[in-house]
């Protein structure tokens, strides 16, 4: 398997031997800086054309086909239309949080998203605390979603982030209690560590069994909620607030919002696909070594991009069936059932791994 | 679902969201129905009886059925149509109303068929031609009859009547020779005679009024008001005594038909 | 059958006392209350009520007030909920002032409007010439007008709202309100405590608009009311004309105009149930929904050559006769596309355990309070009232075919949901009954050049879309209606709303209101 980091001490030795060290980092962190935003655009814009023609076909629809060779360069257009609208000032709003909000989210979005393991060795933000610092970052995107409803001065911008704030912080619980269960299995909270685990002894969703599986589906219910994804867009409910915290916003500042909504979406699946699905890792089977060195060829940075448009498959699927819940059920959702179900996990994960009845 | 207990309510809980995801997948793989407009243009089919736009059929000949009598002006109820028409002196000296424009605002149209319904030639249709947007306002107005047309001389009628021809008509059908069948042609002019009887005696009636009008107004010329309805009353009776002159002359035609 | 209906005239003083007698007799409700200018007579109200009981009976009661300049009548808002709104509407276009009716406001026009418009002698266009380029300040006010001691009128004022109420807007611009609807709700957290409707942005006269009309012409603004209803509306009114001039028309249009009524009734109630997946965020769905409308649009569009507006019942008939494949068309949705169709919807949508949850309890209205706002259609027979006209009171072809009521008891918003799915099976039952032995016969009656209808008042109904359409036609006789009433379907649904939200969330005002399935051109006529 490709080693990334073979390329990333290369260029790194190359730079030493012309400039200083400080300025190696320096350059360094630009490098990264620009590939993680270029990244971020990427997969935004493709998320955006895979849902569309997802749900488009769901519907019995074509979706978008007139832009391009089956409406592929659509999403450019609606970018560059995002790029050149004016971006309406509002009286009587908090400028400066108004202006702030968006900029919180997506940096959010882009700290979180610098988490993921795309390839052995292709890591941007790597601690020994990885899934702890994940969570933490995670979090701050609701801060900027209840500033944005609370300084638009809109009565519906208002109602939609009261309701996010009671939504996505009650599902950081099980978010949390999902992750620590997994956690027992690894033991280890660095993602690199956490792949390199997968790699070499077969996924967690296998070696956990029944309890990481369930936990998979508590993970992608509560990360679906985390990202204020239908059935949960209780935030936005369109049809009930009109677009709920971010009715206000225009123009880019409304595209940033746009913009996180897909990455948190895409890193959401990407979380999910790291801790169950093995990240990078191949999928192997033990015995069958012809099979296991075809599948090892496979760059790591596929199997991770095949998996997460896997589980980005689940989510679309079920945002493309379902009703909007309310915000009473939302809650009972977490408080009487996926709570207690995680906290159960847990516990469960806990016996397996202590009497060893885990592969 | 308060009666049902937590975890029954669990399990039929998921049990319906999968049917739901299963539903939703089975149409992932179904034929799409979105129409591919413009490309389907060939293809596309308009049902001919849907109403895109109004039009005044030509022959090859580059002449309409109009004869601006203005019914489908005055059924509109929105003043969509504007009939506007001269008055001309036929080779035989009559005096003859004459189609100048016929102006449609297809921004206005209602598409409720009291105008195709009424009129009594069948000159006017619905078309199914639906690609009506344009991009001024003004382009809406549409003068239906082609420049250099005139209004068929001694039309013969489509065989196929109108249904309900003139239901809501103001006038009964303006007198059209038939086709060479001597049955309806003798019911025409029997149709003809009584028409022109009737028509002779609205006009005496007419005439009767202008003359009583007359008398009154002479007697009190100072009264502008009767001076006012004595020139009415008599416009009206020598409109009626040219309609009944008509009548008349068709009526002949009719029985010379027969004959 | 004549519709000719001989109001029985009441004094203003013993107009309250006689009404609440009839309440009390079984006439408890008020199917139609119809302002009227007789000019020398004076102003006043024409009520008509109805047996709610299986008879559905019904009797007229005209009220003329004593002034005529400032007209006044006693309220009926304490009998019949939806006196309320009705009165308004009185207010709003005639002047007549309500004596104790609790919100003497206008409902359709702006509040610095001049005159009242309907009134014979208005001119709106002299006391309005200026096209106001201001928003329409709305008023919190409520005007309680009282006679005192004196035989004096005075008004008495109190707020719309309670002071600290916290009152969010939803509409006139708005994805679920499904048109220019205006609900003023006042919140509490995310709780409704109470809403104002506030009506009248695409309020077009219609009815003003038809006493300057001919007969044929007034048709072509029927279709433009309830748009989901456009064959039914238009049948009202054709049948009314037609049984008040003594027409009879033949078996064939009765049959004809009976399938088109139900089918009309499928589209809609398809529309209906697609809506309110849309509104509750199942996006999915709705498209199922429209892909299956599709083929009645397509259905209506080869026989009649319209889609959404149809002009297809004419006084005496119909336009066109029925296209060739329209036996077979109508057999294959009926028999094939909407059983799957049906299937679809439960599965993917009745069943869902977040739908349940949405609607199971929520918004229920008792059979008393559908009577007493006037909401027929699902929403009544949701609540348990029997008050299908097509059983009651039958017209067209409906005697000669069997099909069920449907009715359920709670009067939440999952039975009104049912109710309409119910019904689509039941509408094509009806159709399967019907579409093989249409009868020959003309399609067209021969009528006059022109429609004049003799003098008198004449009320017919239909069961339309989503509840009664009643036409009330005054004739003095000439080619022109003196004055043409449609009994909305909508205004009692967007009357009763307020009742039916209270303490709900705001979530489930969207799922009340879609369920409830007004169409706001017929609110706004």
């Amino acid at each position: 398997m490709f080693d990334f980091s073979v390329f990333t001490s290369w260029l790194d030795a190359a730079l030493l031997s012309v400039m200083p060290g400080w300025l190696t980092i320096l350059v360094e962190c630009v490098l990264v800086a620009l590939g993680i935003i270029t990244l971020y655009a990427i997969f935004a814009m493709v998320m955006i054309y895979v849902e569309r023609k997802f749900c488009a076909f769901v519907q019995c629809r074509l979706g978008p086909d007139r832009v391009g060779p089956w409406g592929t360069i659509q999403v450019v257009c609606d970018v560059l239309k995002m790029l050149t609208k004016e971006i309406v000032s509002l009286r009587k709003t908090d400028r400066f949080l108004h202006a702030l909000a968006p900029f919180l989210v997506v940096t959010a979005s882009m700290t979180t998203f610098a988490c993921l393991p795309w390839n052995k060795g292709a890591q941007i933000l790597d601690f020994n605390v990885g899934v702890f610092f994940f969570l933490a970052i995670g979090s701050i995107g609701v801060v900027g979603i209840l500033l944005a409803g609370w300084s638009a001065n809109n009565k519906y911008s208002l109602i939609g982030a009261m309701r996010a704030g009671a939504q996505i912080i009650s599902y950081e619980l099980s978010i949390g209690m999902v992750m620590l269960t997994m956690i027992c299995l690894t033991g280890t909270m660095s993602f690199s560590e956490i792949c390199q685990n997968q790699a070499e002894g077969g996924w967690y969703i296998f070696r956990g069994h029944f309890v990481a599986l369930a936990a998979f589906i508590v993970y992608l219910i509560a990360g679906n909620a985390e990202c204020n994804r239908g059935p949960f867009d209780l935030p936005e409910s369109e049809s009930e607030l009109t677009a709920g915290y971010h009715t206000e916003y225009s123009g880019m500042d409304f595209g940033f919002y746009y913009l996180a909504e897909y990455l948190n979406l895409f890193i959401c699946a990407g979380m999910a696909s790291t801790i169950f699905l093995g990240g990078w890792a191949p999928f192997v089977i033990p015995g069958l070594d012809g099979f296991n060195e075809v599948m090892a060829i496979i760059p790591g940075f596929v199997w991770f991009l095949v998996k997460v448009f896997f589980v980005l498959f689940l989510l679309l699927w079920e945002r493309w069936t379902f009703p909007r819940l309310r915000i009473d059920q939302i809650l009972t959702l977490e408080w009487k059932y996926l709570i207690p179900i995680s906290m159960l996990l847990l516990v469960l994960m806990a016996l397996c791994v202590s009497l060893g009845l885990t592969f | 679902m308060a009666n049902t207990s937590y975890f029954a309510g669990l399990i039929g809980g998921i049990k319906s969201l999968c049917t739901g995801l299963g539903v939703t997948f089975r149409e992932l793989w179904t034929p799409k129905i979105t129409e591919r407009y413009p490309e389907n243009r060939k293809e596309n089919h308009i049902p001919e009886r849907f109403r895109g736009t109004l039009v005044m059929p030509h022959n090859e000949n580059n002449e309409h059925k109009c004869i601006g009598c203005g019914i489908c002006q005055m059924q509109c109820p929105n003043g969509t149509i504007k009939v506007e028409t001269k008055m001309v002196e036929t080779a035989d000296g009559k005096k003859k109303k004459q189609l100048v424009r016929y102006v449609y605002d297809h921004g206005c149209c209602m598409y409720c068929m009291l105008c195709t319904r009424a009129c009594p030639q069948g000159a006017i249709e619905f078309s199914p031609e639906y690609e009506g947007a344009v991009f001024a306002r003004e382009s809406l107005f549409k003068v239906l009859n082609q420049p250099g047309s005139k209004c068929v001389e001694k039309p013969a009628r489509p065989a196929a009547a109108k249904p309900a021809a003139a239901t809501e008509g103001a006038k009964p059908a303006v007198a059209q020779p038939q086709t060479a069948d001597a049955d309806a042609a003798k019911a025409k002019a029997e149709k003809m005679a009584a028409a022109a009887k009737k028509a002779a005696e609205n006009a005496a009636a007419a005439r009767a009024a202008a003359n009583e009008a007359k008398a009154a107004a002479e007697a009190n010329a100072a009264d502008t008001a009767l001076q006012e309805a004595w020139k009415e009353a008599e416009a009206k009776a020598l409109k009626l005594e040219t309609a009944a002159k008509n009548f008349a002359q068709k009526a002949a035609e009719a029985a010379a038909d027969v004959k | 059958m004549s519709n000719k209906i001989n109001p029985i005239v009441v004094a203003p003083e013993e107009l309250h006392e006689k009404l609440a007698a009839l309440k009390a007799e079984g006439y408890d409700f008020l199917e139609c209350l119809t302002g009227c200018d007789w000019e020398e007579e004076g102003l006043g109200v024409v009520y008509s009520l109805t047996k709610s009981s299986t008879t559905f009976e019904m009797t007229h009661i005209k009220c003329v007030a004593n002034d005529k300049e400032n007209p006044t009548l006693p309220t009926v808002s304490d009998l019949w909920d939806i006196a309320n709104i009705y009165e308004r509407e009185v207010y709003d276009f005639y002047g007549i002032i309500f004596i104790g009716h609790p919100d003497m406001r206008r409902l359709f026009l702006r509040e610095d409007w001049v005159g009242f418009p309907m009134r014979k002698n208005d001119h709106p266009e002299e006391k309005n010439a200026e096209i106001p380029s201001t928003n329409e300040e709305i008023s919190d006010t409520r005007h309680k007008y009282m006679i005192d001691a004196d035989g004096k009128l005075v008004c008495e004022d109190s707020p719309v709202f309670a002071e600290d109420a916290y009152v969010v807007n939803i509409g006139p611009q708005h994805p679920s309100t499904h048109g220019v609807l205006h609900l003023r709700t006042a919140i509490e957290g995310e709780r409704v405590k109470q809403i104002d409707p506030h009506l009248g942005y695409i309020h077009r006269g219609i009815e003003k608009l038809s006493e300057n009309m001919t007969y044929p012409q007034t048709l072509a603004l029927t279709d433009r009311m309830d748009y989901l209803g456009a064959m039914q509306t238009r049948h009202a009114l054709c049948m009314c004309i037609e049984q008040a001039m003594g027409i009879e028309v033949s078996p064939r249009v009765q049959v004809i105009r009976t399938i088109m009524d139900e089918l009309q009734r499928i589209d809609s109630h398809i529309l209906f149930f697609s809506c309110l997946c849309q509104d509750l965020g199942a996006t999915t769905a709705f498209l199922y929904g429209f892909r299956d409308r599709e083929e009645v649009l397509k259905i209506f569009e080869k026989t009649t050559g319209g889609r959404l507006i149809i002009n297809y019942n004419m006084i005496g008939g119909v336009a066109h006769d029925l296209h060739p494949d329209f036996v077979k068309d109508v057999k294959h949705f009926i028999n094939e596309t909407m059983p799957k169709g049906l299937k679809e919807y439960h599965s993917i949508f009745t069943g869902n355990v977040i739908f349940r949850n949405r609607s199971i309890g929520v918004g229920p209205l008792s059979r008393e309070q559908v009577i007493s706002y006037g909401c027929t259609g699902g929403t009544g027979r949701a609540a348990g009232w029997h008050c299908d006209l097509r059983k009651h009171r039958p017209y067209a072809a409906y005697n000669q075919v069997k099909f069920n009521e449907i009715t359920y008891e709670s009067g939440d918003s999952m039975d009104r949901y049912m109710v309409r799915l119910k019904e689509i099976e039941e509408s094509c039952e009806i159709i399967r009954q019907l579409i093989d032995n249409i009868p020959e016969g003309p399609i067209q009656e021969k009528l006059k050049p022109i429609v004049k209808v003799p003098e008198g008042c004449y009320y017919s109904a239909v069961e339309g879309s989503r509840g009664i359409l009643g036409v009330y036609l005054e004739s003095k006789g000439d080619k022109s209606p003196y004055r043409l009433h449609y009994r909305s379907t909508g205004l009692p649904l967007v009357a009763a709303l307020d009742e039916a939200c209270r303490n709900y969330m705001i979530a489930d005002l969207i799922t009340i209101g879609g369920t409830m399935d007004y169409i706001i051109p017929d609110i706004d006529r």
